[in-house]
């Protein structure tokens, strides 16, 4: 199994421990990822706000990284598959607009053919690499640990260009879960948006949706909140003290990101996963929580 | 599966509570003909709306375990599969005053809609009495818009709106401001955007529920896009959502990635930086960010940035 890996810039720096978790149980779980070599920043959803061609040139540009290795595009992050698989979509769908991107491209040196898939870390445990191989590879099942899937918006929506499973009501994260040992908890925000892309213009209405999120999973009993978007985990997690401002009640509740969830379960102490690196300490749960860790 | 069960939220006007209504299984039938059923046979004083059954009216929808459907174009079958259940919880819209049980207030969205003058601005081009001549490739991009049944699905699953209910556009009202503002008839697109502008345009959490939900599949977020960059266009570059979209576009014409460590100031400027000092002291305690480091330049980017010289050339609304 080898991937193009696309990291998104978010692993360079504030979710380095994504990158480092990543990296860990790819490679325990036998999963090859070669970084693209010259990958550029998605547009996070914000480049198409200021010139849509632009925003899928670039992503064609990635997408042509890819290509060059001839594997699938992985990813860690929901904007970044969002992103790509918007280009792509569009780019496959319209042979004018593909023509006008490749000019553009072939000033770069490189070509989109549009010959590979754009894939998440999610999907690929899910459906290439399989639940029941993963559950062989479990060395410390999570037995006792409660976790609540926070699932974000663009590894779901929209389902006409993510369409991996039904956005109304997706099973893939609580299989993980599942298959690595813990018990997942229902919650009213499982499928609620992070608020991330609008921190700044909407920093109030984003701090109230930090704090009802961490609250709900609380709520139900979770020990800590799990995700597959690096941003979705920097907004719970780095912006949680700043959301707790507007609480009376105590929303402290640890977030992870789902590598990290997986590498404790395939044996990594928390450290090596980076989980020391979060702002809200997920360590004393741990330590309390899983054998030996 | 002999019965299915409709939890109802019920309000007289005074008080709220649920009721259980308990129907026959039938293969192959729609929520409305379920709400119908409960209505003719088992409780003459639920109340909900519905007219023409063909998803064209749009008074019909109701929310179904906390996500919003036209009851006429939905299959009772698809939602119990979907939520795998034989009981299902029946709601309001959110985001609108109720009236009674599942009939909710469309007045006041009504009147908040008249803010982005959704009507036709008439150009020069053309007259009343003669017409408006306009090209097919011209119709072609109000068709889309033009398919909204104001069902209110949009509203009811809105990210931002179910936070700030008076700071935010509803997304038919976005729609409709886009609808007149890309008509080639009309003569004063900035009289649409403007006040989308004004109200909130760039606080769309990008949550993509509207796109997701709509039942006539509008590209609700894509044109949300245009009229932003529309109203770049129109020279509104100074606030917030604009900087922040212009830090990366420039951080990845730079660098190739963004910076995280300038994001913040390229987006607030100095003062509303300065007032985020503890959280960037938390974040360097932890590692999270570097205040020295500068990111490097991508293998490539000279490519990039012929990328962006080539984007420019094809500036296409
Ligand atoms: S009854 Fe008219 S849209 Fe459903």
């Amino acid at each position: 199994m080898r991937y193009g890996f696309f990291p998104g810039c978010t692993l360079e720096s504030a979710a380095k421990e994504l990158m480092i978790s990543t990296k860990k149980v790819a490679a325990a779980l036998g999963i090859e990822l070669v970084e693209l070599e010259g990958w550029t920043c998605c547009g996070a959803s914000h480049i198409q706000d200021v010139d849509d061609f632009l925003a899928t040139s670039i992503n064609a540009r990635n997408i042509a990284l890819a290509e060059q290795l001839d594997a699938p595009l992985l990813t860690v992050c929901n904007t970044c598959t969002l992103m790509l698989r918007t280009a792509k979509q569009k780019l496959d769908r319209n042979e004018q607009l593909k023509k006008r991107v490749n000019q553009g491209l072939a000033e770069a040196g490189v070509e989109y053919r549009g010959t590979v898939e754009i894939t998440h870390f999610l999907w690929v445990l899910v459906k290439d690499y399989g639940l029941d191989r993963l559950k062989e590879k479990v060395k410390r099942p999570l037995e006792g640990l409660k976790v609540a899937n926070f699932y974000g918006c663009h590894i779901l929506r929209p389902p006409q260009i993510m369409g991996f499973e039904n956005p109304l009501n997706p099973q893939s994260m609580e299989r993980v879960a599942e298959a690595l040992g813990a018990e997942c908890v229902d919650f009213d925000q499982r499928l609620a948006c992070c608020g991330f892309h609008a921190v700044f213009p909407a920093e109030k209405e984003v701090m109230k949706l930090t704090g009802i999120n961490c609250l709900s999973s609380k709520d139900a009993g979770a020990d800590c909140l799990v995700t597959p978007c690096p941003l979705c985990q920097m907004q719970l997690d780095m912006y949680q003290p700043d959301a707790q401002r507007g609480f009376d009640q105590d929303i402290t509740v640890p977030i992870l990101h789902l590598p990290q969830l997986v590498g404790l379960a395939l044996g990594f102490e928390p450290a090596e996963l980076g989980i020391g690196r979060h702002i809200v300490d997920a360590i004393p749960l741990l330590r309390k929580k899983l054998v030996t860790a | 599966m002999d019965t299915v069960t409709l939890r109802i939220k019920r309000y007289d006007g005074v008080k709220e509570w649920y009721q259980e209504y308990q129907l026959p299984y039938e293969k192959g039938k729609t929520l409305l003909y379920s709400l119908t059923k409960i209505r003719e046979e088992l409780d003459p004083t639920l109340t909900f709306s519905a007219a023409c059954r063909h998803a064209i009216c749009g008074s019909c929808a109701v929310r179904v375990n906390g996500n919003a459907f036209l009851a006429c174009k939905t299959s009772l079958d698809q939602l119990l599969e979907t939520f795998e259940t034989e009981r299902l919880t029946l709601e309001p819209l959110n985001n609108f005053p109720v009236i009674r049980d599942l009939v909710v207030d469309w007045e006041p969205k009504l009147e908040r809609m008249k803010a982005v003058r959704p009507w036709l601005i008439p150009s020069e081009d053309g007259d009343p009495s003669e017409g408006f001549r306009q090209s097919p490739e011209d119709f072609r991009k109000i068709a889309s818009p033009t398919d909204c049944i104001l069902c209110g699905i949009c509203s009811s699953e809105c990210g931002q709106l179910s936070l700030n209910q008076e700071g935010y556009l509803d997304p038919f009202i976005l729609n409709k401001a886009y609808r007149f503002a890309v008509d080639s008839r009309d003569a004063a697109p900035e009289e649409h955007i403007r006040p989308a502008l004004e109200k909130g345009l760039w606080k769309c959490l990008h949550c993509m529920e509207c796109v997701t939900k709509c039942p006539k599949e509008i590209d609700l977020a894509g044109e949300n896009a245009y009229l932003r960059q529309a109203s770049i266009q129109m020279g509104e570059r100074d606030n917030k959502g604009a900087r922040h979209a212009y830090a990366f576009v420039e951080d990845v014409k730079s660098k190739g990635r963004l910076n995280e460590v300038t994001l913040p100031m390229k987006t607030e400027g100095f003062v509303s930086t300065m007032n985020r000092i503890p959280f960037a002291l938390r974040l360097i305690r932890k590692g999270k960010i570097n205040p020295l480091h500068m990111p490097r330049e991508v293998e490539g980017i000279e490519g990039v940035r012929k990328i962006y010289e080539h984007a420019q050339g094809v500036k296409e609304p």
